[in-house]
This record gives C-alpha cells, sequence and structure tokens, in this order.
C-alpha cells in the first residue's frame, strides 16, 4: 500500500498553504525548504500572489499607474493603496525642496549619523520636528523599522520585560527580541489582559501600543492600557507610524488626542505614512534622546537619511503644520467613505480611522476579489493570513486627503459591485 | 506498507499560547518548538472520539506541542508536533500506541466524555484522570470542509527518537475566532504546565469528523 504521505489524491492544491508553512522545517541543509516553496510558489503567483509587489509607473497619487504582475500590462487605477495620507510627497514644494537639495548635496548622506552622515538639515529638521511635536529633542531614523528595532534595543535588557500588544508591528516585536528581553503579548486592545500579565512581573517594564493598528485601522485604547500601565510602574512608548500628523489638535497623535501628551513616555512616529516620505523618528527629554544615540544600534550602524529626502520632509512637516485644513478633508473622507460603506452594507470592521479593512472573510475568495476590483479600475492591496487570523482575510484601504468624493464614490461603488457578486455583502 | 487506520467520529483541537521556557522544560535536546509568537509556544490539546480501530473504539487525549515538521522528499507537512502525554480510556488502546508509536502514556484508564451544544455548533470535551476532572475544552465550529492534511509526530523514549507521518482525512473546521476555551485543573495530569501562564482561549479551533487518521510506519531517527 502507498504511504500515507504519498497517497493517490492527497496531493495538496497551492491554496493548501500559506506563507507560515515555509518558515520552520527540521533537517541538516538550510536550503531544504527552498524546492518547497518554490514549488508553492510557482502555483501560488498565478493564483493570486502575483497582486503583491507590482509594480508602479509614476507617483503615488491618487491615480496610478500600475504594471500587473499576471499580464504585466500597465494599467490606470484609483489609488486606494499608497499611504500619503496627506498627499504631500507629490506636492510641488516637497519636489522642489527635493530638487534644490540633491543640487546641494549630491544623493545620498555617505556616512553613519554619528560620524560622517549628519548634515546641518538634518539637525534642523530634528529640530523643527521636534518643536511639532512639542518636545525637547528628537532622534531621526533611517526607517520607522530601525525606529522600533533601535529605540526599544536602546532602552531594554535582557531581563527585562516588554509588554506587546498581539498585533503589534513586526518592528515592535524584533526591537523586543533584539534586546533580548522577555516579551509578553497581550489581547489587542485589551488592559484587563494585560492588567493580569503585569500582575506577575517584576523589573523594568515597558508597554509598547500603537496610535492606530495597521490591518484592522483601530484606534488604540490609550486612557484604559496607560492606566494600568503606570499602575504597575511600567514606562509607555505609542508608535504613531499611522496617527502622527493626523489626530489631536495639532496633528501630534493619538496620545494628543485623548490629552495624554505628556503621560505618554515615548513618542515613535514615520515620515512614511503621512508625510509618504521615508524614515522614522522618537522624540522625548533631550537625556532620553541622547542615551538612544548612543546606544541604538539600527541607526548607529546605517547610513543616514539622504539630505534630498530630508528637504522633501521639512517641506512636508511645514505643510502639515501650516495646512490643518488638509487634517480637516481626511477626516472628511473617511467620514464620507464611512457612511457609503455602511449604507452598502460593506464591513470595516473596527476601523475608526483613515486605515480601513475591507473584510472579504473568506480566505479562498480574497484574491479572486482583489484581481476583479483591480480588473475594475481600483488599486486596493490583499491581506490574508498569515497577517491576519484565518478566515479575516481582507483588502486594505488607504484614505488620503487627496481624495475626492467622486474618487471614494467610484471606489465604493466598484468595491459593492465585487462583493455582491461574491455574495460577500448583501 | 502497512498503514494503521484509526476512524473517529469527532477530534477537538486547541492551540494555546504557554511560553517557550515551559515548552523548553519538556522537549527533548533536539526538538525545537514553534513560535507564533516570538517568547510563546504552541500547546497543542486534542481529544478523540475513536470508533474503529484494532483496538475497538475508545477515546484520548493528547497534549503535545508544535515542532517544526522534517522537510522531505515528496509532500511538505502542514505541521509538526511532539506530544508527551497521551491518555486513553482503556487499557487496550494504550497498550497498543505504547508498543506501535512508543507514545509515552498516562497509565491509567481515563475518562473521555463529549457534549455538544449550541445546537451543534461547539463540542465539549471533559476528560477525567484519578477520579477527578483534569481537563474541560470547548472547541466551536466555523465552515466545513473536506480535508487530506498531512502531519509528523515525534516520539522519543529510552530506546531511541522515532518519527511517524500521519495523514488526516475528512471534514475538518478551522479558525483563529477566540471562540473557545480551555480548563485545566489543578491536577496530577497537568503536573508539566504552568495552567497561569496557559491562556485559556485557543489561538486556532479545529474540530475534525467522520474521518480517519491513516499512519505510516513508525521510523527510528
Amino acid at each position: 500500500m502507498e504511504p500515507a504521505h504519498n497517497k493517490a489524491g492527497a496531493k495538496p492544491g497551492f491554496e493548501e498553504y500559506d506563507y507560515s508553512n515555509f518558515y520552520y522545517g527540521a533537517g541538516d541543509d538550510p536550503l531544504n525548504l527552498l524546492t518547497p516553496f518554490a514549488r508553492w510558489w510557482r502555483d501560488a503567483v498565478p493564483n493570486g500572489y502575483y497582486l503583491y509587489q507590482e509594480a508602479l509607473e509614476d507617483a503615488p497619487t491618487t491615480h496610478v499607474r500600475v504594471r500587473n504582475g499576471k499580464t504585466k500590462q500597465v494599467q490606470d487605477l484609483l489609488n486606494l493603496a499608497s499611504y500619503n495620507y496627506l498627499g504631500i510627497s507629490y506636492r510641488p514644494e516637497v519636489k522642489q525642496a527635493a530638487i534644490e537639495a540633491v543640487e546641494k548635496y549630491g544623493l545620498g548622506a555617505s556616512g553613519s549619523p554619528i560620524l560622517s552622515g549628519t548634515f546641518g538639515i538634518h539637525e534642523r529638521f530634528a529640530e523643527e520636528l521636534a518643536a511639532f511635536k512639542g518636545k525637547e529633542a528628537t532622534i531621526i531614523f533611517p526607517t520607522g523599522y530601525s525606529a522600533n528595532v533601535g529605540f526599544i534595543s536602546a532602552l531594554m535588557r535582557s531581563g527585562d520585560t516588554v509588554f506587546l500588544d498581539q498585533y503589534s508591528h513586526a518592528s515592535i516585536v524584533d526591537g523586543a527580541i533584539l534586546a533580548k528581553s522577555k516579551t509578553v503579548f497581550f489581547r489587542h486592545n485589551n488592559p484587563l489582559d494585560l492588567e493580569r500579565k503585569m500582575a506577575r512581573v517584576k523589573g523594568k517594564k515597558l508597554v509598547v501600543v500603537e496610535g492606530v493598528y495597521s490591518m484592522d485601522g483601530d484606534v488604540c485604547t490609550l486612557p484604559e492600557i496607560l492606566e494600568v500601565t503606570k499602575r504597575h510602574g511600567a514606562r509607555m512608548l505609542i508608535d504613531e507610524a499611522h496617527s502622527t500628523f493626523l489626530f489631536g489638535p495639532n496633528g501630534r497623535g493619538v496620545a494628543e488626542h485623548y490629552g495624554l501628551d505628556k503621560e505618554v513616555d515615548f513618542h515613535l512616529g514615520t515620515f512614511s505614512k503621512s508625510l509618504g516620505g521615508q524614515g522614522g523618528f522618537v522624540c522625548g527629554s533631550q537625556d532620553l534622546i541622547d542615551y538612544v544615540v548612543a546606544f541604538s544600534r539600527s541607526r548607529f550602524f546605517s547610513c543616514n537619511l539622504s539630505p534630498v529626502l530630508v528637504a522633501g520632509l521639512r517641506a512636508g512637516l511645514q505643510i502639515a503644520s501650516e495646512e490643518p485644513e488638509l487634517r480637516a478633508k481626511l477626516w472628511s473622507n473617511v467620514a464620507f467613505l464611512r457612511r457609503r460603506f455602511e449604507e452598502e452594507g460593506v464591513d470595516i470592521g473596527k476601523s475608526n480611522s483613515q486605515v480601513m479593512p475591507v473584510m472579504v472573510n473568506n480566505d479562498a475568495k480574497v484574491f479572486a476579489v482583489a484581481e476583479k476590483i483591480q480588473d475594475r479600475g481600483l488599486f486596493l492591496n490583499p491581506v490574508t493570513y498569515p497577517a491576519v487570523p484565518k478566515h479575516k482575510s481582507r483588502l486594505r484601504i488607504s484614505v488620503s486627503a487627496a481624495h475626492s468624493e467622486e474618487d471614494l464614490e467610484k471606489a465604493v461603488g466598484i468595491i459593492a459591485g465585487v462583493l455582491r457578486e461574491e455574495d460577500i455583502c448583501r | 506498507m502497512s498503514l494503521t487506520r484509526y476512524g473517529y467520529r469527532n477530534a477537538i483541537n486547541g492551540f494555546f499560547e504557554f511560553p517557550t521556557e515551559n515548552a523548553r522544560r519538556i522537549l527533548p535536546r533536539g526538538i525545537e518548538p514553534v513560535e507564533p509568537h516570538h517568547g510563546s509556544s504552541v500547546l497543542a490539546v486534542t481529544v478523540f472520539h475513536f470508533h474503529e480501530s484494532e483496538v475497538g473504539e475508545y477515546g484520548e487525549v493528547v497534549y503535545a506541542i508544535l515542532t517544526p515538521p522534517r522537510v522531505e522528499d515528496g509532500r511538505l507537512p502542514q505541521g509538526a508536533f511532539f506530544p508527551w502525554q497521551v491518555a486513553t480510556t482503556s487499557k487496550a488502546s494504550r497498550e497498543h500506541a505504547i508498543e506501535r508509536w512508543h507514545l509515552p502514556h498516562w497509565m491509567d484508564d481515563v475518562g473521555v466524555d463529549f457534549e455538544p451544544s449550541n445546537e451543534g455548533r461547539s463540542l465539549t470535551a471533559r476528560v477525567e484522570a484519578e477520579g477527578s476532572l483534569a481537563l474541560e475544552m470547548t472547541i466551536t465550529d466555523h465552515s466545513w470542509n473536506e480535508v487530506s492534511h498531512l502531519y509528523q509526530s515525534f516520539q522519543q523514549d529510552d530506546e531511541g527518537r522515532y518519527m511517524c507521518n500521519i495523514l488526516f482525512e475528512g471534514e475538518k473546521s478551522e479558525h483563529e475566532e477566540e471562540t473557545g476555551r480551555i480548563k485545566l485543573h489543578e491536577h496530577p495530569f497537568n503536573r508539566d504546565i504552568e495552567i497561569s501562564e496557559v491562556f485559556e482561549q485557543p489561538f486556532r479551533e479545529m474540530w475534525m469528523r467522520d474521518g480517519h487518521q491513516l499512519f505510516d510506519p513508525l521510523r527510528t531517527l
């Protein structure tokens, strides 16, 4: 009789596997997962995975030209996939600042920030950012990822404990790993579970939350989680990657939105979301920043941000500071889209921000839905297991202040139409 | 090659996060736990109602830790596990599993009881050992699909180390809705587990019904 693992008719299709099946594999050869992964990948790409990493051919504005991963044809699409929440990255004054900087500085920083890679423009930008956030000082990192990794590992050590929301971004988790601290995950946005877990732990404790969670678009339950944090003598880091420049009376983020800006110990943000650029930062007291400069290896051992990029970011920061109407327009767009989705019966989960998951809740259908939506003129990215739980697959929308109501109405029409055809909404 | 078949009416399984330090205390040297989160390993609890086997009808509970599968030519397994405590409702089934599969056993008969609820959409298993309740686990359903999934099981005893391919075929529901629950009682049956560190809701629930397991012959590693 044929062995069970080769039994006729038992050969699985690509849909029986996902990325998680190719992470762990015991054996003697570090390359032993390459062949099974390649075999799966050959089937997975034409069946939907081509929708990842599709190449854009011009600026990530509200409309983009995208090279279809399956047909290789360039499509003109309405763009609800890029961050660029304030539509700043392609503003003329931003581009002009970058052009002038490239003429002055050339391409890159050519050095680590602690050696030859810091320019006057970096220092001025850090000061302007600190002023915007209402803090003493700021440290700038080459990416948002390196900001979390560098900051957490600069502060925490072996024997300390980092408490993370179960939906924490990979950069937060990796920061805790690099710190060699004990990591304890609490249930998403759940202060009761955090309380239960903190009660058993002694020593240095750091709680890390995000202002807006990037897969569900829900805002942190900050007051309740902060109360637990403080009661247990812990410090708190808030990652405002998706909320800086958007939330709060001055756009400082979710901590400001709740009136808890001073109570939260450490504030982290990025430039890739609302400003549409690149990089990350942490701000706080001068003593804190001096210490982090000395011990954040991800910054220490990376080349500094290009002065060209910094010039564009300075122009972007100025726009974000001086044009609060952009935030107002973004929230007006968010309200419009929420209302229209509700009217059309489209489920956007627990989102209460500009990040909206269109819930498909069907891992077998999500790629077919995404393909149809793209073929009808809308650029959106599917998100499936293991990035989200099983059966919680979705399409992720990033709303921008630059979208017009006509853009959003068109998007609603395409999404609701496809979801109805696929029996996913009424 | 002769396969061993076990037909089941129901098999419910929960994946529970528990500290990797706890997992490492259980695992033998050379076997690593799978970590869904840094520092968290997976305690897999499965309760079976077998109705067809070489040793008749019986109930079984398996405590296992998820481990990386061994990558070989042919089909890639869905996953792998190291069972460190198995208990059954009959002496015959226990002796059969020890002899054929070298599985570590609780050496007395246990009581295994299944109770459906919520109009058949959830199933609770209760396991009693030495006259008192050791474990209660409720698993809920989701969409049902016919599946054929390959797993690997690793075993070790004083005589050696072993591996077995196991094919699960039948109806299966699998989800991550966190609607199930486990209650591990303070009991010698659970002596290897730091109960307070086990999150009581499974992050993944599986329910298999009207199917079978096909075991390849045991391989010595």
